[in-house]
């Protein structure tokens, strides 16, 4: 059985302005992880600024571009625990012109916190990071009506909203939303239960958050092979397949195959660490050794024998694109896979995938922050499997190996894209 | 079927520096540890050493010396590298400011906290490292929590907040340009707690400096500095004696001691976890100058 892990990835996200990283500095506040001298430092920054009262958003903007502008460029990472449950919470910005961060942030997460002003109603970066956060597979979505004070605590208000939210959320394919009244200005249902809000009887976000089922490691094991750890015992060299359990779990004696290749052996050695077990799973980094003294290095991937992956060298995918310089069919890029870089072609652009409406429409080109159908031919096979069945390996990134950025965030298999 | 034993926050963490460790390891050409003597880099040391093991380290560890550390900090160090058998580079600052690279500071605010940035580029440069592990966390300090875990510099060794590359599942690009380096941060998502809570389960052995002992001190903007050769006092400020012990090990003119009689790692933990004041803010001088002093640094070449 896959085993619960104790980490839940959390990211806020929404449309500017609408309070994430407020709500963020709230639940660290509320929930005692905030220290005297942090407060006192958002207190003097706030009297700085102007601020009536204490500007808890000073607390996750860190860079001095964020403050002086008032918004969220790139995600902050913070860490709190919610009765027992370690919380990674990512902030992501809320303007068009930093989607690619927050894709970043969201890609891997667990959960989102998506926010919504209750003044302003959904918002069209309301429907796209909704969209993205379906389409990034998380399989939970908490979405908070905040400043639900400045519309007079007004239950219609909220209920308009969540309908709303409930139409958006089955449009782009998101099956589990839950959706909450806060003032994270005032610290209502987010930690403390409000006394404002006398017809919500529903959980607070801090209840939701721990409540959560836990992630689950998905059951087929895949390990790319980070570095192989070579040493002398006793005269015989000792290999072993060091790398991180990405999915699943291996026991000793298992059956497995060695992707790209295809050749297969049997678990004869599990080293968590130094301490060696019958049975490791995901996310633990390991070192496996295997029986026969099989051609595996850096870049191979350790499968489960009963559910080997395809391999092919044509790939159909959905990729967020992240630079400036546009996307446009013929590019010449790296695809990363686990721990293996393969060069491919973007063969097609077969469409770009227009957020607002989640149609797809034809394009020529796609700019940064867009969202594409596209069509890869590799250099060699890379493993075919679709981000849908799993995101250890579905999960890939692309690189201009000209300027070396990070250009694409890819989702493998056409399927990822929800159907207009 | 044998059964799995259940997983802890800190068996998630450490998988996952191990895995950052490994991943650098593979795809940079010279690596080095940038080793403090700090409890930061003992424990992403001793994860390093656990990452390649039964073989050794793949990379060498680099000492940022300013001449103004703790003697118990050194001291430590040398007995380490010794037990572990590994490589020490020393970069040292005193030799910055012989060859005329640096002007050393002078008066009773003097540091070399700001000096070392140049020593450290310097000798990245003549080493030809490409990435350099460090031990800093995302919940120390605001700009470090926007940090990656492959966090890029460029060739003057600045670091651009604003144009990060993207880490979606664990995928890190560590492709360079001639000049360029990588700053590798494999503890970013652990918290002080973390650290400590892991040095307990590990049985880490940490310079003395971290548990409480009798030390002559004095005061200077609300932190006990203690007496060192290296920091000269205004008039007013006394010398007394007090039992301390220090949350941070950095240079003795800006690392702060608190009061404390925390004398084991537990004891640590504890106290620790009751504290209503934050590690940097307890201890460290060099992030009080104004709000945005660390990502200023950062931005220049700092760790």
């Amino acid at each position: 059985m896959p085993l619960e892990t104790p980490l839940l990835r959390v990211v806020a996200v929404g449309s500017v302005d609408d309070g994430k990283s407020t709500l963020i500095g709230r639940l660290l506040h509320d929930t005692g992880h905030l220290t005297r001298d942090q407060i006192e430092a958002v207190e003097e920054a706030s009297r700085r600024r102007g601020r009536k009262g204490v500007d808890l958003a000073l607390l996750t903007d860190g860079l001095r571009a964020e403050r002086e502008q008032g918004i969220t460029i790139d995600a902050a990472y913070r860490s709190f625990e919610a009765d027992g449950r370690r919380i990674l919470l990512a902030d992501a910005p809320g303007h068009v012109q930093y989607t690619r961060n927050m894709v970043t942030a969201a890609a891997g997460s667990d959960v989102a916190i998506l926010l919504v002003d209750a003044a302003n109603g959904i918002m069209p970066q309301t429907r796209r990071h909704l969209a993205l956060c379906a389409l990034l597979g998380l399989r939970e979505i908490i979405a908070c009506v905040n400043k639900i004070d400045l519309v007079g605590y007004d239950e219609a208000r909220f209920r308009e909203i969540e309908a709303g939210l409930g139409e958006v959320a089955a449009g782009v394919g998101c099956r589990h939303l839950t959706v909450v009244p806060i003032s994270a200005l005032e610290g209502a249902n987010v930690v403390e239960r409000a006394k404002t809000m006398p017809w919500y009887a529903g959980p607070t976000v801090l209840e939701l958050l721990h409540d959560l089922d836990p992630p689950i490691a998905e059951d087929a094991l895949r390990m790319p092979v980070q570095w192989v750890v070579r040493h002398d015992e006793g005269g015989a060299d000792v290999r072993g397949l060091a790398g991180r359990i990405e999915s699943g779990m291996v026991a000793v004696g298992d059956e497995v195959v060695a992707l790209p290749s295809g050749v297969s052996s049997r678990v004869a050695r599990i080293d968590v660490l130094g301490e060696d077990r019958a049975v490791a799973s995901a996310p633990l980094s390991v070192a496996l050794h295997l029986e026969d003294d099989v051609d595996v290095a850096r870049g191979d991937v350790i499968v489960a024998a009963d559910a080997v992956p395809a391999l092919a060298d044509r790939v159909e995918a959905t990729v967020a694109w992240l630079d400036e310089q546009p996307l446009v069919p013929g590019a010449r890029l790296e695809l990363r896979q686990g721990t293996r870089s393969v060069p491919v072609i973007v063969e097609a652009l077969e469409a770009r995938l227009e957020l607002d409406t989640l149609e797809h429409e034809p394009a020529d080109a796609l700019e940064a922050n867009d969202i594409g159908l596209i069509a890869l031919h590799a250099a060699a096979p890379i493993v075919a499997e679709a981000y849908v069945a799993n995101r250890a390996l579905g999960g890939v990134i692309l690189v201009d190996p000209g300027t070396n950025r990070t250009v694409g965030v890819v989702m493998l298999g056409g399927a990822a894209v929800p159907a207009a | 079927m044998t059964t799995l034993t259940e997983l802890s926050t800190l068996d998630v963490l450490e998988a996952e520096a191990v895995h950052v460790i490994r991943e650098c390891a593979a795809e940079c050409e010279r690596p080095v540890l940038l080793f403090s003597g700090g409890k930061d880099s003992i424990v992403l040391t001793h994860l390093a050493v656990k990452a390649f093991a039964p073989a050794g380290l793949p990379f060498p560890l680099m000492h940022v010396d300013t001449g103004h550390n703790f003697d118990e900090v050194v001291a430590y160090r040398d007995a380490m590298v010794a037990r572990l058998d590994e490589r020490l580079i020393v970069a040292s600052v005193e030799d910055s400011i012989a060859q005329g690279r640096v002007q050393d500071e002078t008066g009773p605010r003097a540091s070399r906290n700001r000096l070392q940035t140049t020593t450290l580029l310097d000798a990245i440069a003549e080493h030809r490292f490409t990435a350099c592990f460090g031990g800093a966390r995302r919940d120390e300090e605001r700009s470090r929590a926007k940090e990656r875990f492959f966090s890029h510099r460029d060739a003057f060794g600045q670091w651009e907040p604003r144009n990060q590359r993207a880490e979606p599942w664990s995928l890190y690009n560590a492709r360079l340009k001639p000049g360029e380096h990588l700053r590798v941060f494999p503890l970013s998502n652990w918290t002080e707690i973390d650290v400590w809570a892991y040095i307990e389960r590990e049985g880490l052995e940490l310079p003395s400096i971290y548990f409480a002992h009798e030390r002559e001190v004095f005061e200077r903007d609300g932190m006990l500095l203690a007496a060192h050769p290296a920091v000269e006092r205004y008039p007013h400020e006394q010398l007394f004696t007090e039992t301390v012990r220090f949350r941070t090990v950095g240079d003795a003119t800006c690392t702060g001691a608190i009061r404390s009689t925390a004398a084991t790692v537990r004891e640590v933990l504890v106290e620790t976890r009751a504290s209503d004041v934050s590690e940097r803010g307890a201890s460290r001088a060099d992030d009080r100058t104004s709000e945005a002093a660390m990502e200023d640094r950062k931005r220049n070449g700092y760790f």
